[in-house]
């Protein structure tokens, strides 16, 4: 990320007039580029190149903190704009609006939305992570509409969106301490808005009409000395919204200017009109593409199903490939008569095999091990799938005691395995399973039969 | 500093290839910059969108499905000019999943036939979709390229497997476009395309599919494979990559346990069909976003939305 | 990271075959070697007219719109110390393709070739000397810095300066080897681009050795970052090896067939 000698000597006078020391710009370029020599030391460089040379040992994309306690993320400080270049660090955040003009009614069943659902997915939780609080009409209802999602025990990050600066001055009473994002300063109200956040460091929402706005905006509030900044993307249509978010992200990473380094908020829930599916295929879209806050007109599991498993996917780590529990998970209903499939905890492979085994609706028990992570074949290859680490997880699980079917089928690309285990466990059959996963519906239903004609 | 916005010009564009004949016959491709990145370069053609229909009645689709279709899918012609008369996707995806040897195992010949009776029945280009039973794949395309000459259709797919018999019927003894099938692995996309051009197949007449996965289920290997084709078709130049990508969406989304769990077995979860609807959507958007061309969907509301994506990510 | 670069050395003037066709302007035996350099899966042609005092704006001005034309106009090194022919030659030159690189500027009378770059938005190669071989690195990148000062202040970008370290015949020079490739490192330290003329590096030795040292010392140097080089692309092995590098850089993507492409 640091400058090159290159890049230096561009920002140097290149008049070669050895006040600095060297006989040449570049020969002094190349040495601060090194760190032997400060720039200070040219008594002819411009202000500008001395902040861009300062700015350039800072990360391209500043990591924000939003929320305390057990509700505090972190947003932004991403350092590459394709996740298999290196890996996206952290996941966007689902936000979901509330307004006090909605009737009571609507509130209350948004935040029952937000309660349902609550899952986990592959160790992670899966929920809202922040309510969007719209100031609309009345300072009275907004500070109800406040008060009422602090009684309501959601675990929760609070969005005040709101630009009267005095409204907000109330807000922020009610809820201070749990260091919430303020959404709202323009090109009209910055100064003020940075007065209100920058005693308590409060992540600042920014706003502005067009991209090149919003840009003399940030460097506005750069010259207050903030820089706890989220960016709106805007949202007068999809097409500007996608345009602007891929745009902060690549000039602060590919070009490098910290003007753009800050995480961004998204408005799905305007931007699709009411429109379900359409809410989902923009909120798709900037998973994939760069929204570090997606805001979402309501939670239900229609929404949360893909959005919430495609965020898991696309924040995985490319070199920490996702595992799930090494556990028994019974399928279709599985009890203690029916057969065990074992298969390794590298999450993908699970997710094929499961699913094939729920499509077969033949119950199965599906031993997970702890394989390391890894596919079927590097699992075993690496040692970490063999003869007895099956054999001992089936009897540390308890399934070789309380278990009456003794069948064990094992994934077919290990075949070898089978004597191995056959010796390590006395009285289970070790039956060979299919190479392919989708194999195994057909598989599964001749097994039933077979056991049933006996 | 002064705003500037950043430009990225890549010297590598995507092959244009037409599907179908007259005036539905489809274009995809000619894009040299990323998915609706129009402020770094060309987008080329529209991104496509197509439906998928079966050669047999469609007993393990959702009931709202089935019942949509309930009068026409006995008749696979039927079932192709209802679905261009009421939803008008761009394409008609025509799979053969009666055909599959692990199921009814219908004859190529038989196969044919409806093939046909479908090409005859509509305007729309077709893609023809095999049973994934590579054996049977290359003998049902080789029958089906035969009796479907002139139509220039689709033929999905080409994999490892079966290129050699698949590629010389579809692209050189008759005049239809291949696909190109590989399972999310990037090597062998570019091998398979380089093996089918050692054939003799034109690069005008082949395009991609690079795998696919529903969202949750591994999409991320779906979206860095598309991502690092892409950035090496358009900013390494590498004309072996430089085919136009379709994903066959419908086929991964409607199998997964969001989409065929009841609302019996999960009643927390509401509605089934939205759900299935949902993963569509997601990972049709998904893979668009990540560089394909063209996505095979199966429910209306999908195709409905998906278009929409697209016009206003084009406006 | 960027493919590595490839310029076809085989129309030079020190070829009786070119040096007659070029006098003659016979088109023939030119476009032959041309196409065989671009099948083998050469980048850009060295177009060497030699020295043509004379007629040189007139060779230059033919040979390029020949190749050009006949070949979706492929990109070119002009090469000549003749300035005049090598404005001629731009003048009719067709950037579709790539900008014309000039062959060649050192540090010594011809500097002034980095002027001509910059006053024609040409890229140039750049060698890294005076008069005969630089004595040591010190040296040599006195000399790559003096370039690449006058370069950037002309307003080229230092991206269309190809720096040539020069490399050493190994026959007699052996011990400079190790030299040229630190050189190459420090360059790309520095960000900027390099290139040569690497069969240098096997004169004298036996026909069936020069492949298998031309091939170790390319695949040594790209990992010492040299970004292109100009070469005999017709030299298979010579080819595989860089190929293969670009594979093992990750510049290309792997398939089984690389080989082929």
């Amino acid at each position: 990320m640091s400058l090159t000698g290159l890049d230096i000597f561009k920002l140097t006078p290149k008049k070669n007039c050895k006040d600095c020391g060297f006989p040449t710009c570049l020969a002094f370029s190349m040495k601060v580029a090194t760190g032997a020599v400060e720039i200070e030391k040219c008594p002819h460089m411009s202000d500008e190149a001395v902040s861009k040379l300062a700015d350039a040992t800072a990360p391209p994309m500043k990591t924000i903190t939003i929320g305390k306690g057990e509700n505090e993320y972190k947003l932004g400080g991403e350092t590459v704009l394709f996740r298999h270049e290196k890996t996206f660090v952290n996941r966007n955040r689902f936000a979901l609006l509330l307004s006090d003009s909605m009737t009571d009614e609507e509130i209350e069943s948004k935040i029952t939305s937000i309660k349902k659902v609550n899952y986990v997915r592959i160790g992670e939780e899966m929920r809202v992570e922040i309510v969007a609080l719209k100031y609309e009409k009345s300072r009275e209802k907004y500070l109800d509409l406040i008060r009422k999602i602090k009684e309501s025990n959601l675990n929760i990050v609070y969005m005040l969106i709101c630009e009267d600066v005095e409204v907000l001055k109330d807000a922020l009473e009610l809820v201070k301490n749990e260091k919430p994002i303020v959404y709202g300063a323009t090109k009209e109200n910055y100064e003020e808005m940075v007065d209100l956040v920058k005693g308590d460091e409060l992540p600042l929402g920014i706003k502005a009409n067009n991209l090149e706005e919003l840009y003399s905006l940030v460097a506005d509030i750069h010259k207050l000395d903030y820089k706890e900044l989220i960016l709106d993307a805007g949202s007068s249509s999809i097409k500007e919204a996608f345009d602007n978010t891929v745009q902060i992200r690549r000039i602060a990473l590919k070009e490098e200017d910290r003007t753009f380094g800050y995480p961004s908020i998204v408005f799905a829930n305007e931007l699709s009109k009411g429109n379900k599916f359409m809410e989902i295929a923009l909120t798709s879209l900037f998973i994939l593409k760069y929204g570090s806050i997606i805001v979402l007109g309501d939670i239900d599991y229609t929404r949360a199903l893909p959005l919430f498993a495609l965020r898991q996917n696309i924040f995985t780590d490319p070199q920490r490939p996702m595992r799930v529990e090494p556990k028994v998970y019974p399928i279709n209903n599985a009890d203690e008569n029916s057969p065990v499939l074992v298969t390794v905890d590298f999450a993908l492979t699970y997710f094929i095999v499961s699913g094939e085994v729920e499509r077969s609706k033949v119950p199965v028990k599906l031993a997970i091990p702890d394989a390391g992570g890894y596919s079927v074949l590097t699992a075993w290859a690496a040692g970490k799938l063999s003869g007895s680490s099956i054999a001992k997880f089936i009897k540390e699980s308890g399934l070789d005691e309380n278990h009456n079917c003794k069948k064990l089928i094992i994934p077919g690309k290990v075949a070898v395995l089978k004597g191995d285990i056959e010796d390590n466990l006395p009285g289970w059959e070790v039956i060979v399973g299919t190479d392919e996963a989708m194999h195994l519906p057909k598989f599964l239903k001749e097994l039933q039969q077979e056991a049933t004609a006996v | 500093m002064v705003f500037k916005k950043s430009v990225q010009k890549f010297s590598g564009k995507i092959n244009e290839v037409v599907i179908g004949t007259g005036e539905k016959a489809i274009k995809l491709g000619g894009e040299n910059a990323m998915p609706f990145y129009d402020f770094d370069g060309n987008l080329g053609e529209r991104p496509k969108v197509g439906m998928e229909i079966l050669d047999i009645f469609p007993d393990n689709w959702i009931e709202p499905l089935k019942e949509m279709y309930k009068d026409v899918a006995d008749d696979t012609a039927k079932w192709a000019q209802f679905v261009e008369e009421n939803f008008n996707p761009d394409f008609i995806c025509l799979r053969f999943e009666g055909a599959d040897p692990n199921g009814l195992d219908k004859s190529v010949e038989e196969c044919a036939d409806i093939a046909k009776e479908v090409a005859e029945s509509i305007e729309l280009p077709l893609v023809i979709a095999g049973t994934n039973n590579h054996e049977k794949d290359a003998k049902l395309f080789e029958k089906i390229a035969e009796t479907l000459d002139g139509y220039n259709v689709l033929l999905l797919s080409a994999v490892e497997e079966n290129y050699k018999s698949v590629g010389a019927a579809g692209g050189l003894a008759y005049n239809h476009k291949v696909g190109a099938e590989s399972s999310v692995d990037i090597n062998l996309a570019k091998q398979l395309n380089i093996l089918l051009t050692q054939l003799g197949v034109k690069p005008e007449d082949m395009v991609m599919n690079v795998g696919c996965a529903a969202v949750g289920y591994g999409f991320e290997y779906v979206a860095s494979t598309m991502d690092r084709i892409r950035l090496a078709a358009c900013g390494q130049n590498d004309k072996t990559l430089q085919l136009p990508i379709i994903t066959p969406v419908s086929f991964e989304t409607w199998t997964v346990k969001e989409s065929i769990a009841s609302e019996n077995e999960m009643p927390e979860w509401g509605n089934q069909e939205d759900r299935g609807i949902a993963m569509e959507v997601s990972t049709a958007s998904s893979v668009l976003a990540s560089g394909a061309n063209a996505v095979i969907l199966r429910h209306p509301t999908s195709v409905e939305t998906i278009n929409m994506f697209i016009k206003e990510l084009l406006s | 990271m960027e493919k590595f670069m490839i310029i076809g050395e085989r129309i030079h003037c020190i070829s009786p075959t070119i040096r007659k066709a070029l006098a003659e302007r016979n088109p023939e035996p030119i476009l032959k070697r041309a196409k065989e350099q671009i099948e083998a899966g050469a980048d850009y042609l060295d177009l060497n007219i030699g020295p043509a005092e004379k007629d040189g704006e007139e060779i230059m001005t033919w040979a390029v719109e020949l190749l050009q034309k006949e070949f979706d106009n492929i990109p070119l090194a002009l090469d000549t110390v003749n300035k005049k022919a090598i404005e001629a030659g731009i003048k009719v030159y067709n950037r579709a393709k790539g900008k014309p690189i000039i062959n060649s500027a050192d540090a010594g009378d011809r500097i002034e070739m980095i002027d001509l770059a910059a006053a024609n938005d040409a890229m140039v190669i750049a060698l890294c000397s005076k008069q005969g071989i630089p004595r040591d690195n010190d040296e040599r990148m006195a000399y790559c810095t003096e370039l690449l000062e006058r370069a950037m202040t002309l307003g080229l970008e230092p991206t269309d300066v190809l720096f040539d370290p020069l490399f050493l015949v190994i026959k007699g020079m052996q011990d400079k080897q190790t030299e040229v490739l630190e050189a190459i490192s420090m360059m790309k330290e520095m960000g900027l681009k390099t290139t040569g003329g690497l069969s240098n590096v096997s004169n004298g030795a036996p026909k069936e050795i020069r492949p298998v040292l031309d091939s170790a010392v390319v695949a040594m140097a790209m990992q010492s970052g040299l970004t292109s080089a100009i070469v005999n692309p017709c030299d298979t092995r010579l080819m595989e090896t860089i190929k293969a590098c670009d594979i093992v850089k990750g510049s290309v993507l792997y398939a089984d067939s690389f080989l082929d492409l």
